[in-house]
């Protein structure tokens, strides 16, 4: 075991300490080279080719490796996950800088290294005997390392030349550095720029338009005059924000206004929570996310946030003085009170930058090769990008990624990623969503699907240790039409003390899904199945969540039960939960079990079942409600979709019956017994889901609109808000106590998932429940798999493992579900959205009658119960005189033109789709009844191209 | 700022070590003349300096004399200067008494104390400079000073740390990696029997690990004792030699 | 306090011995005994030295931190010295059993070296009244073989020498507020000068004649004895009387002589040692107590 290395010390001075480490150097790290004699393959997992020869660079049209510097990692990632690029040595200082630097890129460096078709090598060079460099007196890190990057890229040459001296094999140096790439020519080392090299690859001419253009090189872009302030260095700004002078937040660029932002200060400070941004200038080259310093205006430049929208519009970037103008604009119109504290950013404390989906504005010279690029998220600038594939890239959806933003330029450049397809067809705009919304939606990769369990699967011996055979009881499941995914199933029998029992079966998706491995590692990744108009996008395999886990009838299923001894008045007796295999005797839609339940002629075993069921879930369900549940509602609706083309031909509200209820209400009281149990067992580290009772400042809307109808709705308690909005009913307006619970779903906090042992808050403020989890839903929920596996544990039917109590990773869990199951609620939105507009696309223009929501100053939001859609109706438009608007915001009202709208007053709408903006095309209202001249426009369906509403309206003004 | 990476994807630690490897060992016996056994060690940047008084009369109250075997009586001391941020007092804290106290349970189970009845083995460690593995830097020179001494011992106690990170076990932590705030373990270990002379362990660790670090300890700990034989017998040939002549 | 006991046969012994300039182990009244420097044995402080004088075994540390000018002085650094006689010198050290004399040393060696004219404490100033370099001084006891006070102030100055302090720029912006910046080349840093740096040369009276660099066993027939610290130009900085016994003044007159003379000789040797360990730059193969 005696080490023979050399061993040298590195001194740091951090702080005043003196921190001394050793270092070790070896000589036993392999070069990476199979079948290199010297080495000995002394190295495992991915390892370079023996003999690259797909790469013929014009250049060095010898075989060769490529050996990038760290900057070439950082900006060119894009260009190097290219499949075209491969055998690349990346050396252990090189990867610690991009670590230290930038973490995304960090995380996709070792994707890449750890895909075996890619040949990326990672070459521990600052622990090999021979390439390793003490840092000189005089010389900064920077240089050291520039200095160890060539001293490998020498080594690799001599060794590589004494393993094979006629192959020729080499190490091609990539840096974009000018003085480094001078240096490694001296010391004999072929060595060429990113861009020069990328040029070279004759056989792959597509790469080049995804190389960064970076400003070092390329200062040709523009040499136009310098627009913005430069931006301080980082250590200024964290004197300055220690100090206070300088602020330091978020950036939220306006989707409105693409001059204005408002920067949320971090901290606690009471005043100044909110910083407005306005104007190019101000602004100075942030994008929206990133974290910046802003400096406070004096008091006299305050200004107020405009309620203009402003789409940037210009072509041509030169346009400065323009945009001056349009900066004067916002600064019209100043109402003293309305001033708010107003700043520019000084400077970038960390950039935010991602990929953005959106669309290439050609540019209208013919030959140029920059164009803009509008991202479909109007938060983010028109990004400048070079590419000769402009003509094949116009009106496509496609990927680009900001490399930089020089003081001189106007827009920041970047480059392109991805093609993703045509505008408006169905897949390309699902894409985007996905990808806008970050849901992993990749098919699931080889190494996941290696964890399935092998067909045909059936249920062995060893399966049925620790486990009950439950195959005895009458067991059915209750779910929507076409569901394939049925995670839970029922049952309800009387046992001979005359007491009930109810049992609730959860597929056991833990019994498949191990701790640890690919398929659970990727199943923790996504968080959750995410359910779009038409589309699944599965949290597990298929093979598991529509054949091995789901509970269909008449098929052994393995399963986790709860179950319950009841008394007749609903009273829970007993609780024990067991992992057990089931044998549903039917698999039920809500409306099939409602009609058994009906029905007066069916008495069989399932119809009893289910009846008994029904009955103490209503008892159940009064129970709950009598503790201050909330029911609160939101409109749904349901596509019908064209069987042949997939386009929505028709919308549905989802109807509720009482067999919804049954279930759902069985299902709460299985989480609700859960919960409990894994909190009694694992008092640190049970996964529960809280929902914090909202501020009261929520509510101010809520009992505002109700005031307004006379009615009281009370907020004090969760209690008391359930009741009032029961008494809420107008017996000459059924629909507002709909209305008002929406209303209501509104002023909600988002429910959470957290660790037990992080946190002291269980309450379940919705569900008036101290304590709640997910259990039900395994097959859709990763929250759910860890449940079970936490109760398997609890009653001794699997082992436990590490991570499983550990409480950090348990938060970090619970953080990325948060964030996947928001983010799989927007996308879901989008997709409706989408949906509505392609139905609305067919339909054409049609009127309904609507429900006032809100009012806002200069419109009103309407929901029109038919669809469940809500919209916005706008009463000032561009190019047309101003109507006269008088705003109160106590009652809340808005006057136009004489003509009063109130919160839940009945107006009728016409809708149609607005394609003006071909990347953001979107459903637009316009009133209908009460007239009002000028305004509202006459309800007639029309022929007219749909397309062009403002001229059509103009057309019948005249 | 991104943390240490402590074991890269590579298998390679902080310091250019693989996960069950030693850092480097070197020590000496007989470094001063006026005490009747000392030794010095160095593990990596750790440094320790171990002497041993006795076996002699009880020093202070009789009544701390055992009638059956002989008092073993340690202090452990580390001086101001050995750590990263000045320390204000070299032992006499609570943490000084503590290694005190753990150091004595490891020697009472491995020296024989039954040859000396009513008398006292004073043992004494002093750490010039700690980067981690303290406690078994203190053990192993304190090992070789009471075999400098002439003590007669069980077996000799080697120890060494180990610890947990991103499911592979570390032997001999240094102060960055124990730094890191993982799961630690010290182990003295009598090689030749295996049996196990003292055994800590702070911060959770999960019970299927412990086995796996446990085991990287203990192996750690027979590399130590390989290394320890080899200057003990050094030691012993040069001393004859100087005798012979 | 180290000692031996003595029977007064082998006092007798010495006594007379010191008296023919001819003592136990073969010196002469004015010699020292070999001394054996080493300086940057423990890596993590700003300077540190071994020395080893007879059996006397001293190491020093010097850890350079930040802290406030005192009041009195606000555009000086300063210096703080900490003994620890540790229980590995003699079990008598155990426990609290060092603290004494720990006490005593530290307060001889801050009188002798953290006064302007040693050391430049200016340079150790980094911003007035604000900040300014502290350098503690720890001293470590490891064996007790008689003349601490020379071994020590030896090892001391070496340690001192060996001192790197990191270079800072104190950066001020608009609203007066301070920010230290840390150079982050190991190489940039400042080096004390120990030019005036003193030595302490103990001289021990026995019978009627004084010897330097007493052993134990001498110290042992010793009553009295005198510290000078006498600088290289031999310069006598402080001097103390120690022991039990009294001196006449014209024997301390007699003994100050020889203090000065034999510390000019051992400031040269030492310059001349520590300029040679220096020269051989970090690649020097350190031996610490693997020697």
């Amino acid at each position: 075991m005696l080490k023979s290395k050399t061993f040298l010390k590195k001194t740091r001075t951090g702080g005043v300490l003196k921190i001394v480490r050793e270092h070790y150097l070896r000589d036993d790290i392999g070069c990476g080279a199979p079948g290199c004699a010297e080495c000995g393959g002394a190295h495992g997992g991915p390892a370079l080719e023996p003999q690259p020869q797909d790469q013929a660079s014009s250049l060095w049209p010898r075989p060769h490796y490529l050996l990038p510097d760290t900057n070439v990692l950082l900006h060119q990632i894009d260009v190097l996950e290219d499949p075209a690029i491969r055998n690349v040595i990346v050396l252990q200082t090189v990867l610690q800088e991009v670590r230290n630097r930038s973490a995304p890129v960090y995380k996709r460096i070792r994707d890449v290294t750890n895909n075996q078709e890619k040949h990326f090598y990672t070459f521990t060079n600052e622990h090999h005997r021979e390439t390793y460099v003490e840092q000189e007196q005089g010389e900064n890190a920077n240089d050291r390392n520039d200095r160890a990057i060539r001293v490998a890229a020498k080594w690799y040459n001599e060794h590589l030349k004494k393993m094979s001296a006629e192959n020729q094999l080499q190490v091609v140096f990539i840096t974009n550095d000018r003085k480094n790439k001078e240096k490694a020519v001296e010391e004999g080392i072929p060595a060429f720029t990113c861009e020069e090299y990328i040029k070279s690859l004759t056989a792959n001419p597509e790469l080049i338009d995804r190389l960064a253009c970076l400003s070092e090189e390329g200062n040709e872009i523009e040499s136009g005059k310098i627009i913005f302030s430069e931006h301080l260095a980082l250590s200024k700004l964290q004197q300055g924000i220690k100090s206070g002078v300088y602020l330091q937040g978020t950036f939220r660029a306006s989707r409105e206004n693409y001059l204005e932002a408002t920067v949320w200060i971090h901290g606690d400070t009471e005043d100044n929570k909110e910083i407005i941004v306005q104007g190019l200038k101000h602004l100075n080259r942030a994008v929206h996310e990133d974290v910046v310093a802003v400096e406070l205006l004096p008091k006299s430049q305050w200004v107020a946030p405009s309620s203009v929208v402003l789409q940037d519009e210009g072509q041509n970037e030169d346009d400065v003085e323009r945009e001056e103008e349009r900066e004067h604009m916002l600064k019209t119109a100043i109402n003293e009170k309305m001033l708010k504290p107003t700043g520019r950013v000084v400077g970038i404390i960390k950039r935010n930058w991602r990929p953005y989906c959106g669309m290439l504005s050609k540019s209208d010279i013919k030959e140029s090769r920059r164009h803009l690029f509008t991202p479909a998220d109007k938060r983010i600038p028109r990004i400048r990008i070079e590419t000769r594939q402009a003509s094949a890239l116009e009106g496509r959806r496609i990927i680009v990624a900001i490399d930089g933003w020089p003081r001189n330029s106007r827009y920041p450049n970047g480059h392109f990623v991805k093609n993703l397809g045509d505008v408006g067809e169905k897949e390309t705009e699902t894409e985007v969503l996905l990808l806008e919304h970050d849901v992993p939606h990749q098919p699931f990769s080889q190494a996941v699907l290696s964890f399935l369990p092998k067909m045909p699967w059936s249920i062995t011996e060893n399966d049925m240790k620790n486990r009950e055979d439950l195959r005895h009881l009458c067991v059915c499941s209750v779910d929507p039409p076409g569901c394939t995914d049925i995670d839970d199933a029922l049952h309800c029998r009387e046992l001979k003390n005359g007491n009930l029992e109810v049992g609730v079966h959860i597929a056991d998706v833990s019994h498949f899904i191990r701790p640890g491995n690919a398929l659970d590692q990727e199943s923790a990744r996504r968080g959750t199945t995410v359910y779009l108009c038409e589309k699944r996008i599965d949290m597990v395999p298929e093979l598991l969540s529509s054949n091995l886990c789901s509970l269909r009838c008449d098929v052994d299923r393995l399963a986790f039960s709860c179950i319950w001894e009841m008394s007749h008045n609903a009273e829970i007796l007993k609780t024990r939960f067991t992992k057990s295999v089931i044998n549903s005797k039917a698999s039920l839609t809500y409306a099939e079990a409602q009609m058994r339940i009906d029905s007066a002629t069916m008495n069989d075993d399932i119809t009893t079942s289910l009846r008994g069921l029904n009955k103490l879930a209503k008892i159940l369900k009064k129970g709950r409600i009598e503790k201050g549940a909330l029911t609160l509602s939101s409109p749904e609706v349901r596509f019908h979709m064209d069987s042949e083309t997939h386009d929505p031909i028709d919308l549905q509200t989802k109807e509720l019956r009482e067999t919804n209820s049954m279930v759902e209400e069985f299902m709460l009281l299985a989480n609700i017994s859960v919960a409990k149990k894994i909190h009694e067992e694992f008092s640190e580290h049970a996964l529960l889901r809280k929902h914090p009772a909202p501020p009261p400042s929520n509510y101010e809307i809520l009992v505002k609109a109700a005031k307004s109808k006379n009615l009281e709705i009370k907020t004090d308690t969760a209690k008391s808000l359930a009741d009032s909005l029961d008494r809420a009913e107008s017996p000459a307006f059924p629909y507002l106590n709909t209305l008002l619970r929406i209303l209501a779903t509104r002023c909600m906090m988002q429910a959470v998932y957290f660790c037990s042992g992080m946190d002291n808050d269980f309450h379940h403020y919705g569900l008036a429940s101290p304590i709640y989890t997910h259990f039900t839903s395994p097959i859709r929920r990763y929250a759910d798999i860890i449940v079970h596996r936490l109760l398997a544990v609890a009653i001794g039917a699997d082992c436990t493992y590490p991570e499983l109590t550990d409480k950090h990773k348990l938060a970090d869990i619970c953080k990325n579900l948060n964030f996947r199951h928001k983010m799989a609620q927007y996308a879901q939105r989008a997709s409706v959205a989408f949906h509505t507009q392609l139905f609305f696309k067919s339909k054409g223009i049609v009127s309904e009658e609507a429900y006032i929501l809100f009012v806002r100053k200069n419109a009103i939001v309407v929901l029109i119960p038919k669809y469940g859609l809500e919209g916005t109706v706008f009463f000032e438009e561009k190019d047309k005189p101003k109507p006269q608007l008088i705003y109160d915001d106590e009652t809340p009202s808005l006057k136009v033109e004489g003509m009063e709208f109130h919160v839940f007053d009945k107006v009728k709408v016409k809708i149609m789709l607005d394609s003006s903006n071909l990347q953001h095309q979107k459903i637009r209202m316009a009133l209908v009844e009460p007239q009002i001249p000028g305004i509202s426009v006459p309800d007639e369906i029309s022929n007219v191209d749909v397309n062009e509403p403002e001229e059509k309206r103009r057309k019948l003004k005249k | 700022m991104a943390g240490l990476e402590l074991l890269s994807d590579q298998g390679y630690r902080v310091d250019g070590r693989r996960a069950g490897e030693l850092r480097k060992i070197q020590a000496r016996m007989g470094v001063f003349a006026q005490a009747d056994g000392s030794a010095y060690i160095e593990q990596g940047n750790t440094k320790a300096l171990a002497v041993v008084y006795g076996p002699h009369e009880i020093r202070g109250s009789r009544s701390r004399a055992l009638p059956d075997r002989a008092l073993v009586n340690c202090q452990y001391s580390s001086a101001t200067f050995s750590t990263g941020e000045r320390k204000r007092r070299p032992h006499g804290d609570r943490k000084s008494c503590e290694m005190g106290l753990q150091l004595r349970q490891t020697f009472e189970a491995a020296i024989l104390t039954q040859l000396h009845p009513r008398s006292q083995i004073d043992i004494y460690v002093q750490v010039l400079q700690a980067d981690g593995g303290t406690y078994a830097a203190c053990v192993n020179a304190a090992t070789l000073a009471v075999l400098d001494a002439g003590i007669p011992m069980r077996d000799f106690v080697c120890a060494c740390s180990a610890g947990f990170v991103d499911g592979t076990a570390l032997a001999d932590l240094s102060h960055v990696e124990e730094a890191a705030g993982g799961p630690q373990l010290a182990l003295a270990l009598l090689p030749a029997s295996g049996q196990i002379a003292l055994l800590e362990m702070d911060a959770r660790l999960h019970e299927d690990h412990l086995e796996w670090v446990l085991e990287a300890a203990a192996q750690a700990a027979r590399d130590v004792h390989t290394l320890l034989d080899r200057v003990v017998r050094q030691h012993v040939h040069e001393a004859s030699i100087m005798l012979g002549d | 306090m180290a000692s031996v006991s003595l029977s007064e046969a082998e006092k007798v012994y010495i006594m007379h011995g010191v008296q023919e300039d001819l003592r136990v182990d073969g010196r002469g009244c004015e010699d020292y005994r070999c001394v054996e420097v080493e300086t940057d044995v423990v890596s993590n402080t700003s300077g540190s030295a071994r020395v080893r004088l007879g059996h006397t075994d001293i190491l020093v540390g010097v850890k350079a931190e930040m802290g406030t000018p005192r009041l009195e002085r606000p555009d000086e650094g300063y210096l703080e010295f900490f003994v620890d006689c540790s229980a590995n010198a003699t079990p008598e050290f155990e426990g609290r059993g060092g603290d004494d004399l720990g006490m005593e040393i530290a307060s001889t060696l801050c009188r002798i070296f953290n006064n302007r004219s040693s050391v430049d404490l200016k340079s150790l100033c980094i911003s007035p009244r604000e900040h300014c370099w502290v350098l503690y001084v720890d001293v470590l006891l490891l064996e007790c073989g008689g003349n601490l006070f020379d071994a020590i102030s030896i090892a001391v100055k070496a340690a001192l020498f060996n001192t790197r302090i990191p270079k800072v720029r104190v950066l001020e912006d608009e609203e007066g507020s301070e920010d230290i910046e840390l150079s982050d080349d190991p190489y940039d840093c400042m080096q004390l000068s120990v030019e005036n740096v003193p030595c302490i040369v103990t001289l021990c009276k026995i019978g009627c004649r004084h010897v330097v660099d007493a052993t134990l066993q001498e110290e042992a027939c010793s009553l009295a004895s005198l510290l000078v610290s006498v600088t290289s130009k031999g310069v006598v900085t402080c001097m103390r009387k120690v022991g039990k016994g009294s001196l006449d003044p014209e024997s301390i007159f007699e003994m100050m002589e020889t203090g000065k003379r034999v510390g000019k000789v051992l400031h040269t040797s030492l310059q001349d040692v520590l300029r040679k360990e220096e020269s051989l730059g970090p690649e020097r193969p350190k031996v610490g107590f693997l020697g």
